[in-house]
């Protein structure tokens, strides 16, 4: 019942299916949480309204240390993706899937997708044959 | 205001020098973990903060007190586990309890008690019958259940499972931890720690060589990996490691500027344990 209980409420509010994430050293810890906090959002698993795990569950769980979630936090809540709610703790606030959805978006078309094209001309590949074998691999 | 502020300590048994010019400073609300090689000092570092030996020399405040001279009230104030087993094994767990609460001025039993009811720990059972990992969480039951400022691990999780290691961590982090608390953590399972800490100071040869927040130790160290090519322009930089990896070769910056070295190759923040082999292999 010790761990059990705690494995389980954070999967219920889907911060994390696996316990502890898996970081990389290319950006602060903060940074990433709060991209992996940002996608939760995105995909509906943190629904608007709907509270968010306490910095200590999600320091306890992740084993980062609770500044860090703290900061992370902070700025979800300067981008107005989440709300504080005194003495209730954190909460999706209502129009954050759409507001998060646009800087996914953003994010993707400015940083992921050139990075994808500089992929596509190493390898030699056009557009004709990338969309073929992906209607190939859906039937 | 600092909890812990230590300078210059040394100490010495017979002709082994344990530590040899020692400084650490714990402010309230850090997670400090105290790193280095075996027979580095570490122990001994934790003992003199926890005034259970005489220092030969250096200055110490712990919580406004001197811990060798005025360890009985330090004791009301910190708790400690040990990386050996160090509750009387013939004791029953609830006995224990009794005698805590006895001879301690500021232990709680009811909080003891509620960690213990989170765990399969069986109050009537003889501490020797406890699993190893069952006699860490009795520890830390216990270790909770006083209103300690500071906090002192000695390789708590040594030999534990993943899932009681996991139950560890839960519990320093949401039944301890607090602003006003400190947490000082020594272990070799360095990964496993390195995000919950605040601050990282290496120890080698009893002397400490690096004393960081980890917000500094990303803005003064980096970590670049560059292919075949580059590695002789590299070298004129001064890194102060280098390491051959699958992706090319590692080299570990301090002090440099992360934009220049980006040219060359790809920049990152270097783990504690590369941050380690770097500077304990620079000394």
């Amino acid at each position: 019942m010790y761990n059990t209980n705690s494995a389980m409420y954070i999967t219920e509010s889907a911060l994390s299916v696996a316990p502890m994430s898996d970081w990389n050293d290319h950006q602060p810890i903060y940074l990433q949480l709060k991209d992996l906090v940002l996608r939760q959002i995105v995909r509906g698993l943190l629904p608007e309204g709907e509270a968010v795990p306490s910095v200590r569950q999600v320091a306890a769980q992740e084993r980062i240390n609770p500044i860090t979630v703290s900061k992370a936090y902070q700025m979800l809540v300067d981008a107005q993706l989440l709300e504080k709610r005194r003495g209730l703790g954190m909460f999706v606030c209502s129009g954050a899937q759409e507001l998060a959805l646009n800087q996914e978006r953003d994010r993707f078309i400015t940083e992921q997708w050139p990075e994808i094209l500089i992929t596509i001309a190493a390898l030699g590949l056009d557009a004709a044959t990338l969309l073929a074998d992906n209607s190939g691999s859906s039937t | 205001m600092s909890l812990i502020q230590a300078s210059g300590l040394s100490k010495s048994y017979g002709d082994t020098q344990a530590l040899n010019g020692f400084d650490l400073n714990v402010e309230p609300g850090r997670i400090v973990g105290l790193i280095g090689p075996n027979g580095s000092g570490k122990t001994t570092a934790l003992k003199s903060i926890l005034g259970l030996l005489r220092l030969d020399g250096g200055t110490l405040d712990v919580l406004g007190l001197n811990p060798y001279r005025q360890r009985k009230e330090l004791m009301t104030r910190t708790a400690y586990i040990a990386d050996v087993g160090i509750l009387p094994r013939w004791m029953r767990v609830d006995h224990l309890l009794d005698f805590i609460e006895g001879v301690h001025a500021s232990f709680n039993r009811s909080v003891a008690e509620a960690a213990l009811e989170k765990t399969d720990i069986n109050f009537s059972k003889k501490i020797h019958v406890l699993s190893k990992g069952m006699n860490v969480q009795l520890h830390l039951a216990i270790a909770l259940a006083i209103d300690a400022e500071i906090l002192v691990l000695d390789e708590p999780t040594l030999g534990l499972d993943i899932l009681y290691r996991q139950r560890f961590y839960d519990s320093v982090l949401n039944d301890y931890y607090q602003e006003d608390r400190s947490i000082l953590i020594t272990t070799h399972e360095v990964r496993e720690i390195e995000h919950i800490l605040t601050d990282v100071v290496f120890i080698h040869r009893g002397k400490t060589c690096l004393a960081l927040t980890m917000d500094e130790l990303a803005e003064q160290f980096c970590k670049l990996t560059v292919g075949q090519e580059s590695e002789p322009q590299i070298r004129k930089l001064a890194p102060i490691a280098e390491r051959k990896t699958l992706q090319g070769t590692e080299f570990v910056f301090r002090g440099a500027d992360r934009d220049a070295l980006a040219h060359f190759g790809e920049i990152a923040t270097p783990n504690l344990v590369d941050l380690f082999i770097a500077v304990i292999g620079e000394q």
